[in-house]
């Protein structure tokens, strides 16, 4: 860790004027208290606190090796205690030393001391404590930023996960091939090329724009699920045929969105995709005992029932989002036969106003 | 000059539309058929030998590439997918080019001038393994191993490696370890060449390794399924049921 101080030219002049008052102060007391010249009180003063200056800068070093962050033991105290006495000693020491210079007299020099001796131990031991005062405020100081920018990092590395998480999500070869269609509708048909630009760019609108977690009602996570089905009706024309039975009750509950979206992606993917014939995807919900029992229905086209080809992934994907959001009290099941696949899901009916 | 005989064979409807509008003003192109799946193209192939193909890869039953690889004669092909990912497998198939779903008419009169170059050139389509294949004639009595072409090349499959075979068409894919492939043959065929000890057919369109069969479940009321150790269910008829249970004396 960098030293508080040192490290920053703002703080190096802020540190030197605080132990200059000092200074001053100590010989004004000198002075007046104990009736020393004043310019021997003035060499003391600016003597003794630049020594404890210097001190109080180098005793960072033994203080972070020696803390512990957010632990106090007897053995840091005992530390802090012996690092105490031996900084009061060495500070008196060396001033004895230093100011020893100033005086040609030695019996005014040994009077100064023995009458400030008493003061000089309980300085010594008040501006120890002040400073690793000081130095634990800017450290927990320092801690914070440390934690606020961890935090932020936090939080773009969800952030980037959702990205990523969405980008998965937008297959890719739904949007090129929706081009492609939208493309061959400009020479065919150029208001329905038109038209599905448009709904191409509310579906995109949809999913890109919200939250994973941004609650919507049922109503428009569905005419969001009529958009992707409108676009990839364009390209599979006849072979695709979607139906829904929504009860008007439940036209209101709330739900995360985009969480059917994945639904319909495995019937286009495990219906129509596998198959040369007609699928017929549909969707129901109805409202029974402060549940909303939704299911998403398609058939398939009859023949062997691959194990290998998970729609695993995306159905846990929604399962987990709904735990999420509603608790235990959702589930999802899956069922599968030799023609069909349902999804139904179960949750409990929550209205936009009283969330 | 001589009309190029072509087939668009590509699954969605708008995309056929599309290339057959861009194809329009290249006089030297002769559509002869669109195919919307992947068995329709084969049929054609084999039918009216066209001299360049447009391939869709992504195609319910059949993909492009099975296509390719079950086809004694290849006609040079084109692929068009929305897919990045197959180009490699496309350009050792020997295509002449792979096109991005959607593709501007620019890259394709590319694509195409390049297929008339190699036409016009009259270079050879089919490789000589191709040929050894096809040439080969059917061995009568009990099968070891099954042959299919991969890529450029050929592959032999061990029959402990095989899950099943289902019919397709006028066609068996036969489902192994590594993946499927499609086989010129008949159902008949397998079922009286397999060893019986180990193969058995147990549904009009499936013969099923018995080795590979992990449990049955019954399925809907009076049918079962033979769920294998890759997880992969199989019908079993109620014949197929009987003789199912005779074998493994159950």
């Amino acid at each position: 860790m960098k030293h508080p101080i040192i490290s920053k030219a703002s703080r190096i002049t802020i540190w030197w004027l605080a132990w200059a008052v000092l200074a001053v102060g100590q010989s004004l007391l000198f002075y007046f208290v104990y009736n020393i010249p004043l310019v021997l009180a003035l060499a003391d003063g600016f003597v003794s606190m630049t020594i404890m200056g210097i001190i109080g800068i180098f005793i960072w070093f033994p203080l972070t090796a020696l803390r512990s962050p957010g632990k106090v033991d007897i053995a840091v105290i005992v530390n802090f205690f012996v690092i105490g006495v031996l900084i009061v000693y060495i500070w008196i020491t060396a001033t004895r030393l230093a100011v020893g210079a100033f005086f040609t007299d030695k019996n005014d020099y040994g009077d100064l001391w023995s009458n400030t001796i008493t003061y000089r131990i309980a300085a010594g031991v008040l501006l120890y404590g002040v400073v690793i005062l000081t130095y634990s405020l800017l450290l927990s100081g320092v801690r914070l930023a440390e934690k606020a920018s961890r935090q932020a990092q936090l939080e773009a590395m969800v952030k980037e996960s959702e990205l990523k998480l969405l980008r998965t999500q937008l297959n890719p070869h739904f949007l090129f091939n929706s081009l492609n269609s939208i493309s061959s509708l400009t020479v065919s048909d150029p208001p329905k090329a038109r038209e599905m630009i448009v709904k191409l760019s509310e579906f995109m609108r949809y999913s890109l724009s919200r939250k994973n977690e941004q609650p919507v009602i049922l109503k428009q996570e569905l005419e969001n699920a009529r958009l992707y089905l409108d676009i990839e009706k364009i390209r599979f024309s006849e072979r695709l045929v979607f139906s829904e039975e929504i009860s008007e009750r439940c036209m209101n509950a709330m739900l995360p969105a985009m969480l059917l979206q994945p639904l319909f992606e495995n019937a286009i993917k495990h219906g129509v995709y596998e198959s040369t014939g007609q699928i017929i995807i549909k969707t129901t919900a109805v409202y029974e005992s402060g549940n909303v029992i939704l299911t998403v229905f398609n058939t398939m086209d009859s023949g062997v029932i691959s194990g290998k080809k998970g729609t695993g992934t995306g159905l846990s994907n929604v399962a987990k989002r709904m735990e999420l959001y509603y608790g235990n009290e959702s589930y999802l099941r899956a069922r599968q036969t030799e023609d069909s696949f349902t999804v139904t899901l179960t949750f409990p009916y929550k209205r936009e106003d009283n969330k | 000059m001589e009309k190029i005989k072509t087939i668009i064979i590509e699954d969605e409807a708008p995309a056929r539309e599309l290339l057959r509008h861009m194809l329009k003003d290249r006089a030297e192109i002769d559509i002869i058929c669109e195919c919307s799946d992947g068995f329709c193209g084969l049929k054609e192939i084999k039918e009216n030998k066209p001299d360049l193909i447009f391939l869709d890869i992504q195609m319910p039953k059949l993909t492009g590439f099975e296509l390719i690889e079950v086809l004694d004669e290849r006609p040079q092909v084109i692929f068009t997918t929305a897919f990045d990912q197959y180009a490699i497998k496309a350009f050792e198939l020997n295509a002449i080019d792979y096109l991005l779903k959607p593709f501007s008419k620019n890259r394709l009169d590319e694509a195409l001038n390049k297929a008339i170059e190699r036409i016009s050139k009259k270079e050879t389509r089919a490789n000589p393994i191709d040929l050894l294949i096809a040439h080969k004639p059917e061995e009568e009595g009990p099968i070891t191993r099954i042959v299919i072409r991969k890529g450029s090349g050929i592959k032999i499959i061990q029959l402990a490696n095989i899950s099943y075979i289902g019919a397709e068409d006028d066609y068996v894919m036969i489902y192994y370890n590594e993946g499927k492939a499609l086989k010129q043959q008949t159902m008949k065929y397998y079922e009286d060449n397999l060893p019986s000890s180990s193969f058995l057919r147990v549904h009009r369109s499936y013969i099923v390794n018995l080795e590979k069969i992990t449990r049955l479940e019954p399925y809907s009321k009076d049918n079962y399924v033979a769920v294998l150790n890759t997880g992969e269910k199989i019908p079993v008829s109620r014949t197929g049921y009987k003789t199912l249970r005779e074998k493994l004396s159950f």
